[in-house]
């Protein structure tokens, strides 16, 4: 505090005379500065700063060095005394009046300051203002800087470092005054206290390290002793919840007797309930409880009045309803009938209703399709169509497609109608018979027959175009021939048909009690004899009716001779049938031969005479040693086995079954052999072509890069040699690594199945790293299946094992147990309680955790 | 059911249980039921997943252990076998001998059923081996309970019968018959006629997949669900035509035999064959394989026999002189060859798993002139099953069946409700046809890395994100003074981006919809005039 003020002084002094020193001429200044030298010559260079503050003269300012500006040496007492000059000191050479009136002015204000600043000491201090008299008389000692000191311009002791402050600094300046001594000893005891000079505080992120550090050595401490159960959690492969836990009560009874009545309803219902007299009553005597029974007269009142009121209610109801009744207004009886119609639509899925509706329905579809009314078919309709007003008005030709609509939507089917199964069948007929008699069919089988034969006629080739081409023609033509193939089968058919309900139709007049015969049953037969007179169809397509007769008579005739033929073939053929299945059952001997090689001995059992036979006949071979090879397995001429087969049954004891294998197996067999390995090496050739691409040669676009001679010799250029080389390099190599590569005799697709792609994992689960422990961790299954029963609960357990309901608490502690091993089979709970018989839930000793919960 | 406890005081021998010898038999169970080795954990780094993983393993070995002590101690039954002392040899011991020693209920399975007149029989077992469908070539059908010899129904189709099959148990069965495959009921009702194979000469089922697998004349491979009825693929070989069929009850595979000495393996999602294999230098007669799916036996024309390690595709003996027309493995590993009238049961009696070495075990020959057309060993039981162009046979094989069943897998004594409700599980357990491949173990497992991926849509419009935000960041360089506009700037970079969005080729439906249309107008253009108004116009 005091150098700065110090400092400051000394700065307003340099102030001022620089503002207001006469501006001297150089020669003058020269001179004075050299009969000053003389005087400081014994001085020290240092000084001269401290001499300049010092002396009131006007002097050339010479360029003090830095460094020695930047001293700091206000502390030194030596410095302060040495260039002290005396109170009576006067500066002979120079004088000057303006500059004293400054100065004087300076001082008195410098007084003021000093009187200010020794009251402070004093204070500060606590010593009598006397020990700064003479501080206080003496000039102000000023020691100049270039800058002022601040955090931006230490000084260079504070720089170097040895800027450390100890009391003894202080207290030199003030040594011998008044009170140092008094000083000096409290100081010095002061010292003795603390024994230490008091450094700096550390720096806060140090400090703070330093704090962290101390605390999370007491951290971990802490959490080290959950380290273990954490880790076995963590580890374990199931964390279990349920050991032991009581969930309270268990049956409804236990729940009820601990009921307490706690509402006010509760309570009355209680009081009720318990109520001694009333259970007396019911105990004893019925009649005790009719009288408790007792119905109060307002309650009776109540009841009155109330029924009192539906009455009435129910008579304005009727009233009302009657009113209704008499309305005659038709707008409101349309507006009553829109409302109806939509609550219809709700009640339509009450069945009866919905069929009433479909009943209203048909009745307006017969009556719209008996007086075809929206047809068109009034007056003003046929007078508008026939003026052809229809097409010149819009209004006329909308309100007549109207009344196309209304008659569409009436005369449609109902579908809906569930009873309508006959009447479709019913209606068809009767849309059939509309408007013709009997013979509709007829007319509509020869329509279908004009049709097909109009078709078969007009089978035009077209001259031009994609389908004049030869071979389209070809196609065409064998197409058309199968259309009129087809055709005149449908021909016959219709033929068949005609013929069918001809013959009904006589069948009809002639006999009603005959025998119904139908097309169907005649197809096969039929067209033998349709055919005959197919030449006929295109002259006689009228004269069908005179020919009905003749063919239905013949018909008749070859179908009755020709399904006799066929039951009795049919018979026969079943007949044969069980046939065969009888001889085997009878020829099925259960013999337990025992055979040696040679022996053949029948033990018993109902012998055929064939089966006798064929013993027989083997014995002799038996011993020859021929491995031939055995009939063959395949003989095409199946017809003829069947027939054989049919046969066989009676004589077969004497079929050998040796066969000589057919030509084309012998054939087959003989040059089975040839060439196989090479062909097969070929076929390897192949595959591998087709697997491993070979790299495809590369060429250069026809006329780029050949066009000078040297170019062409130079051939292809390097990189696509190179690359050519890489890739048949890549390719041997993918030959080589092949599975197949050192097998000559296998073949071995490496096609990936895209379909099979599904059932492999494109990435590693989670925390695998490497695909070899992934993979021998799947290998064995987990299953029932595959695992004693013992296992497969453990290999299956989930990670959390716990009761549904039970509260998880967190992870309480519990001393480590060096020893101990996770076992297994002995699940370690997490949560132990203390089971209470038909205790509260909560109150058994848990420990259980929650967040070290294990996860694979 | 078992023979050895009838058989041992002549031929045949029980060997005193020996501690040590017990202790390593264990040991192989509990290795068979671990079924191969747990990972390295220690190269795990994450702590929890490798203690978790160590607790999974420690309880698969639990589960393995018990198993194989289970199987040691509870299991009822123990397979039978035949031992000789001395210079007698297994392969002398005949039906006569074995007949004398046996209990009444397994000599009653010693019999022939002669039946001259309807040709070569084919023989199925349902998976319980309870039932048996035989079917003659010349349309005898016949459904025959094993157990109590009663036959349940018997049909004659009067047409050829090429083979027979059942479905997933006894109540339906196919016939391969003359035209068309035709399945039928228990009681003889054709229930389906299968029109969309053709005439087929062999037909299989594989019970998990439910599908009918069959191969007809021309060499197509069908395979039809029988759950829904839908044909789930049919494939052409291309190798002419085979009556050489037969299914890898592993993994569900089929294999087929081809005149030019190959066998094929297929499955029904692949129209290329997965596996192709010269066996032979002249056509394979017939294939076989090991119940465990490793081994596959094949014999040629050129009367050699073949055992094939299917794991290594190498062959892994080779039998000479032995030509069969049929080849069966049975449970337990026995391997039956068929030719002529003479069967042949060929042994593994190198005992370990690794090497197999499969010599003679039993003989048997039939009546001359009997021939052999088809030979299936009866499942839980110690019984052979041929069928031969005078009906059909039935010998012991001691040692040849499983002697203890297992009815989650099947039931030999299975009541109808428990038929029905096994149905019902094994139609919810019912694999779809895509898991049918040469190592099933690897579905669940990471997906193979393709050689040549073809990127998705979706990674290729992520690649081109990328390169259009790449484009859009670049700096570009300070021009001189007319060339650095903002204008010319903001030109540049535009082209920039187009130039990054042209390297990947536009896709979409745009370009198909587009050519969907001039197909349209193509068609139109050529349609006579008169038809040209009903060409779709969009």
């Amino acid at each position: 505090m005091v150098g700065e003020k110090r400092r400051s002084t000394s700065k307003n002094l340099a102030k001022n005379k620089k503002r207001k020193g006469p501006h001297l001429p150089n020669s003058i200044l020269k001179t004075i500065a050299n009969e000053k030298r003389p005087l400081n010559s014994d001085e020290e260079d240092d000084e001269i700063d401290s001499d300049d503050a010092n002396v009131d003269l006007y002097e050339y300012e010479e360029g003090v060095p830095e460094e020695e500006s930047r001293k700091n040496n206000r502390y030194d007492p030596v410095v302060n005394y040495d260039y002290e000059l005396p109170e009576d000191f006067e500066d002979e050479n120079v004088e000057s009046d303006d500059d004293d009136e400054g100065g004087n002015s300076d001082n008195e204000e410098g007084e003021g300051d000093v009187v200010r600043h020794t009251r402070m000491l004093q204070a500060v201090t606590g010593m009598p203002s006397a020990a700064f008299d003479g501080e206080s008389k003496r000039k102000p000692v000023l020691f100049t800087e270039a800058y002022p000191e601040s955090e931006f311009n230490p000084t260079r002791d504070v720089l170097e470092g040895k800027g450390l402050l100890t009391i003894d600094d202080f207290m030199a300046p003030i040594e011998g005054k008044p009170g140092f001594n008094d000083l000096q000893k409290r100081i010095s005891r002061m010292q003795k206290d603390t024994q230490a000079v008091v450094h700096a505080p550390l720096p806060k992120p140090e400090r703070e390290r330093l704090e962290r550090k101390a605390v999370k050595g007491l951290v971990d401490k802490e959490f080290n002793k959950w380290v273990h159960m954490v880790k076995r959690n963590r580890e374990a492969p199931t964390v279990y919840f349920n050991q032991n836990v009581s969930l309270g009560y268990s049956t409804v009874g236990a729940i009820a007797s601990e009921f307490q009545p706690r509402t006010d309803f509760e309570k009355k219902m209680a009081s009720v309930l318990n109520d001694n007299e009333l259970g007396e009553a019911h105990d004893e005597d019925g009649a005790k409880l009719l009288e408790l029974n007792e119905v109060s007269v307002e309650d009776h009142i109540k009841y009155r009045d109330h029924i009192a009121k539906m009455r009435s209610l129910l008579f304005r109801h009727e009233l009302k309803s009657k009113r209704i009744k008499k309305i005659k207004s038709k707008t409101y009886h349309r507006l009553k009938g829109k409302d109806l119609k939509k609550s219809a639509m709700g009640a339509l899925m009450d069945p009866e209703m919905a069929k009433e509706e479909a009943m209203k329905q048909e009745a307006r579809r017969v009556e719209e399709r008996m007086t075809l009314k929206h047809k068109n078919t009034g007056k003003w309709a046929k007078r508008m169509i026939s003026r052809g007003l229809n097409v010149k008005y819009d209004g006329t030709r909308a309100a007549i497609s109207e009344q196309l609509q209304i008659n569409a939507t009436l005369s449609r089917k109902m579908n809906s109608t569930n009873d309508g199964s006959s009447s479709d069948e019913s209606d068809d007929e009767e849309e059939l018979n509309d408007g013709s008699d009997q013979d509709t069919p007829s007319k509509l089988i020869a329509k279908a027959r004009e049709k097909t034969l109009k078709t078969v006629e007009d089978d035009e080739v077209p001259n031009s175009g994609l389908l004049s081409l030869p071979f389209m023609a070809r196609a065409m033509k064998k197409k058309n021939e199968e259309a009129i193939e087809e055709a005149k089968r449908a021909l016959e058919e219709y033929e068949e048909w005609e013929n069918s309900g001809g013959e009904e139709n006589s069948k009809k007049t002639a006999d009603v009690s005959g025998r119904r015969v139908f097309g169907a049953t005649a197809k096969v037969e039929a067209p033998k004899e349709s055919r005959k007179d197919s030449d006929n169809f295109y002259d006689n397509s009228d004269s069908d009716n005179d020919m009905e007769g003749i063919e239905n008579n013949d018909l008749r005739a070859v179908r009755d001779t020709a399904s006799p033929v066929r039951n009795t073939g049919a018979i026969t053929e079943t007949e044969k049938f069980d046939d065969d299945i009888e001889n085997p059952a009878s020829k099925t001997t259960f013999d337990v031969a025992l055979f040696a090689s040679g022996s053949w001995k029948k033990m018993k059992g109902c012998q055929n005479a064939e089966t006798k036979k064929k013993t027989k006949k083997h014995v002799p071979y038996s011993k020859s040693q021929d491995k031939k090879e055995s009939r063959d397995e395949e003989s095409e001429d199946s017809e003829s086995e069947a027939e054989q087969m049919v046969d066989g049954i009676l004589t077969s004891a004497s079929k050998e079954t040796y066969e000589i294998p057919s030509q084309a197996e012998l054939i087959q067999r003989a040059f089975a052999g040839d060439d196989v390995v090479d062909e097969f090496e070929k076929e390897k050739q192949e595959v591998l072509n087709q697997e491993v691409p070979e790299p495809e040669k590369p060429v250069l676009v026809p006329g780029w890069g050949q066009w000078t001679n040297i170019q062409k010799k130079r051939g292809l250029p390097s990189w696509m040699v190179r690359e050519h080389e890489d890739a048949k390099k890549k390719r041997t190599l993918d030959l080589k690594t092949r599975k197949d590569a050192r097998l000559r005799h296998v073949i071995i697709s490496e096609k990936v199945d895209k379909k099979a792609e599904k059932l492999h994992t494109t990435t590693l689960p989670f925390p695998y790293t490497s695909k070899e422990v992934f993979e021998h961790s799947m290998r064995m299954p987990i299953g029932p299946e595959f695992n004693p029963a013992t296992i497969v609960g453990s290999l299956n357990r989930p990670e959390v094992v716990k009761k549904a309901g039970v509260i998880i608490k967190p992870l309480k502690f519990e001393e480590a147990n060096p020893n101990e091993k996770v076992d297994d089979e002995h699940p370690r709970s997490n949560q132990k309680q203390n089971p209470k018989k038909g205790g509260k839930t909560g109150k058994g000793q848990r420990k259980g955790k929650s967040k070290q919960k294990t996860k694979a | 059911m078992e023979l050895s406890s009838e058989d041992n005081n002549l031929t045949e021998k029980v060997l005193p249980p020996i501690e040590q010898e017990s202790d390593v038999e264990l040991e192989t169970t509990v290795k068979k039921y671990l079924r191969g080795e747990g990972a390295d954990l220690e190269t795990l780094k994450d702590k929890k997943l490798k203690t978790q993983l160590a607790s999974r393993e420690k309880l698969y070995g639990k589960s393995a252990k018990t198993a194989a002590k289970i199987e040691k101690w509870l299991l009822p039954a123990e397979a039978g076998y035949l031992e000789t002392d001395g210079l007698e040899k297994t392969w002398r011991v005949k039906q006569t001998d074995i007949a004398n020693e046996v209990d009444l209920l397994s000599s009653r399975n010693q019999y022939d059923i002669v039946l001259p007149d309807f040709g070569p029989y084919k023989l199925d077992f349902t998976a319980s081996g309870r039932h048996m469908i035989a079917g003659g070539r010349k349309g005898h059908l016949a459904l025959v309970d094993m157990m109590s010899m009663n036959l349940i129904k018997e049909i004659q189709v009067k047409e050829t019968v090429r083979d027979v099959a059942f479905l997933h148990n006894e109540q339906f069965f196919a016939a391969a018959q003359k035209k068309y495959a035709y399945i039928y009921g228990r009681d003889g009702t054709e229930l389906h006629c299968l029109k969309e194979r053709g005439p087929v000469s062999r037909l299989r089922f594989l019970k998990n997949h439910f599908l009918l697998a069959s191969v007809n004349k021309s060499g197509q491979l069908h395979y039809q669900d029988v759950t829904y009825g839908g044909m789930v693929a049919s494939i052409r070989t291309g190798k002419g035509r085979t009556d050489v069929m037969e299914v890898n009850p592993y993994n569900g595979v089929v294999a087929l035999g081809h005149t030019g000495g190959t066998v094929t393996m297929w499955k029904p999602t692949s129209q290329a064959p997965l596996v192709q294999m010269q066996c032979h230098p002249g056509p394979v007669s017939s294939v076989a394989f090991h119940p465990n799916g490793h081994l596959m036996a094949t014999s040629g024309k050129e009367r050699k026999l073949k055992i094939w390690d299917l794991r290594k595709f190498e062959e892994v003996q080779t039998i000479h002189g032995f030509h069969a027309k049929t080849l069966s493995f049975s449970q337990k590993g026995l391997l039956a060859a068929g030719t002529g009238s003479f069967v042949q049961i060929l042994g593994d009696s190198s005992g370990g798993s690794s090497s197999h070495n499969y010599s003679r075990y039993m003989n048997h020959s039939m009546v001359k002139g009997y021939q052999i057309e088809k030979l299936m060993f009866r499942p839980y039981e110690d019984v052979i099953g041929i069928g031969h162009s005078m009906g059909w046979s039935s010998i012991l094989i001691p040692g040849s069946g499983e002697p203890n069943f297992d009815s989650w897998v099947a039931n030999p004594f299975e009541t109808s409700k428990q038929r029905r409700e096994k149905e019902v599980h094994l139609l919810l357990d019912k694999l779809p046809p895509e898991t049918i491949m040469l190592d099933p173990s690897k579905i669940g497992a990471m997906k193979p890395s393709r050689r040549k991926e073809k990127q998705s849509r979706e990674e290729i419009e992520a690649e081109k994100e990328v390169a259009i935000e790449a484009a859009k960041s670049t700096e570009l360089k300070k021009k001189t003074k007319g060339r650095n506009k903002p204008s010319k700037r903001t030109k540049k970079k535009k082209e920039m981006v187009e130039n990054a969005k042209r390297t990947f080729p536009e896709q979409g439906h745009n370009n198909t919809a587009s050519k969907k249309r001039r197909i349209g107008e193509d068609a139109a253009a050529e349609l006579p005039a008169s038809l040209k108004r009903f060409a779709r116009k969009n």
